[in-house]
């Protein structure tokens, strides 16, 4: 009888959590989130940079074997697999090249889903999806990523964004 | 000398407290609520007949959009019923990779319900803590697939890849912590004499009712029923788990609130047996390399954190995708006891009532 009325006059129950509150209010206060270790979740993007995981799921980006040859031999099957059809592309010949070559490789960013089926369908490892992730822009053209372009095409990462990728471990 | 007549009011479809966009019709007689009707559809884009047209492997990307909060656990309603439909059988390492992520889901599903619920009420901090986590467990995702939110986590016949190095210690240091963010949660909320006035015999909904309506999940076992797909038709790995169904009987908030934070728990120790006993082997059994279905049909039912979540699937002979999938969704159907919950109340709990149902309007309108 007594301790319940003590209980209804004296809140410990909000002292608790505004204990709680204090701390943490405390320690994000005296520590700063600028340094090498990381101490509060908050991460201050444009200045710091973001860690994304290995296998984040970013740009569609075409790779270049060692001679700077596109890797890319026209099976269709990205084209095929893509849950949204967003890949198009068009069988060309060059000279000195005994597999087909892709003339054109469309690829409309605006409707993809990231979904990583068309990298899982490659059996040439010719395309990645990279850990590009700012991509806004102006136009609606430039969302189609074609083999042209100076700003953006499928083989160079755009230069905008800021991360870092985490290690393996 | 004063005219008294009902009024009719709108709340939502944009409105904070709705979760997304939900309109619900009230009839307020003063503050009291005389009728609720809640108007679906805002959000519609026909998954379902979306399906149709796509292959069985296409189609798990729409699932991450049905319910996008709880998106492993929509995958894995997917790839199951599909392995049933063509009578695949998945490696065990697979199941439990699966029954690991799906557990770590429903802790991301309830911490997000925890937050937000409780920022509808007027419990500001508890968000800011739910969210702290939340981030935690959807790196961790990031780690295993790529992606937070959309993940596209499964396929047919296992896992694309199995899981990566360093992924171990990453969940266990979660692990370490995260009973311990949960007392936090308790010490904010469970004595907390403003969320008990504002919680306890606040949109009530009794076993009786709740099972008429077709109502599933933590808004079932609140109100003293113990049915949980996990245990009643287990599948993935959970035959072989240890776990516990939490349930209580008042069915109230308060009483779905401690359901829920009780489920975390058992998450967390559903995800700590997975990673104690992962057997070693292939994560991905043979597939053809086109999927054929003979005309049948099933139905998978998985214990989504919202509730019962159901893929029906009838193949068509010689098709690669299905001639009609259906989603049982949890939202949609508990969304029903909305009225039953309200009708005679006041206005300000119809804003309790949606937050503790837990709905997520993606999935209700599909």
């Amino acid at each position: 009888m007594a301790s319940s009325l003590l209980r209804t006059l004296i809140p410990f129950d909000i002292y608790g959590g505004m204990k709680l509150t204090g701390k943490y209010f405390g320690k994000v206060l005296l520590q700063s989130n600028r340094g090498t270790k990381r101490t509060h979740i908050v991460v201050e993007y444009p200045e710091t940079p973001v860690t994304l995981m290995p296998r984040y799921r970013g740009r569609l980006q075409m790779i270049k074997d060692e001679q700077g040859e596109i890797k890319c031999v026209c099976c269709l099957a990205c084209e095929k697999i893509c849950p949204t059809q967003v890949i198009t592309i068009e069988k060309g010949k060059k000279e000195g090249r005994k597999t087909p070559y892709p003339t054109r490789y469309d690829f409309e960013m605006e409707r993809c889903i990231f979904c990583e089926f068309c990298v899982e369908s490659c059996g040439f490892d010719s395309i990645i999806l990279n850990h590009q992730f700012e991509l806004a822009a102006y136009n609606r053209e430039d969302f189609s990523h074609g083999t042209e372009g100076v700003f953006q095409n499928m083989y160079d990462l755009t230069p905008v964004g800021h991360y870092s990728v985490a290690s393996e471990e | 000398m004063f005219k008294t007549e009902e009024m009719e009011i709108n709340l939502g479809p944009q409105h904070p407290s709705t979760h997304g966009v939900l309109r619900v019709k009230l009839h307020l007689d003063g503050e009291t609520v005389t009728r609720c009707v809640p108007m679906i559809g805002y959000l519609h884009r026909g998954v379902e007949k979306i399906c149709e047209d796509k292959t069985f492997f296409q189609g798990q990307v729409w699932t991450d959009r049905t319910d996008y909060v709880a998106a492993i656990s929509n995958n894995l309603g997917w790839v199951e019923g599909v392995e049933k439909l063509f009578g695949i059988t998945t490696p065990r390492r697979a199941h439990y990779i699966r029954t690991m992520l799906t557990e770590l889901n429903r802790i991301t599903s309830h911490l997000l319900w925890l937050g937000t619920h409780a920022l509808d009420i007027g419990a500001m901090t508890v968000f800011l803590y739910a969210f702290r986590e939340r981030e935690e467990v959807l790196s961790i995702f990031e780690a295993f697939c790529g992606a937070r939110l959309t993940t596209t986590a499964f396929r047919i016949g296992g896992l694309r890849e199995d899981i990566p190095p360093g992924f171990e210690k990453q969940v266990r240091a979660f692990q370490a912590r995260f009973l311990d963010c949960i007392e936090e949660y308790e010490t904010l909320l469970t004595e907390n004499r403003i969320w008990k006035k504002r919680t306890i015999g606040v949109a009530p909904l009794n076993a009786e009712d709740a099972i008429a309506l077709g109502v599933t999940g933590p808004v079932l076992r609140a109100a003293g029923s113990s049915y949980d797909i996990r245990k009643a038709f287990p599948y993935a790995a959970y035959a072989e788990m240890d776990f516990d169904v939490p349930t209580q009987t008042a069915g109230d908030t308060y009483a779905r609130y401690l359901v829920r934070l009780a489920e975390m728990r058992q998450s967390h120790r559903i995800v700590n047996q997975c990673l104690d006993g992962l057997p070693e082997g292939p994560v991905m059994a043979k597939l053809p390399k086109v999927l054929k279905s003979e005309v049948n049909e099933v139905y998978h039912a998985i214990e989504a954190p919202k509730g019962e979540l159901g893929y029906y699937f009838i193949g068509e002979k010689g098709s690669q995708s299905p001639y009609r999938m259906h989603i049982r969704a949890p939202s949609f159907i508990n969304l029903q006891a909305l009225p039953k919950m309200t009708e005679g109340r006041l206005l300000a709990d119809v804003i309790a009532a949606i937050g503790t149902l837990d709905v997520v309007l993606g999935e209700v309108d599909r």
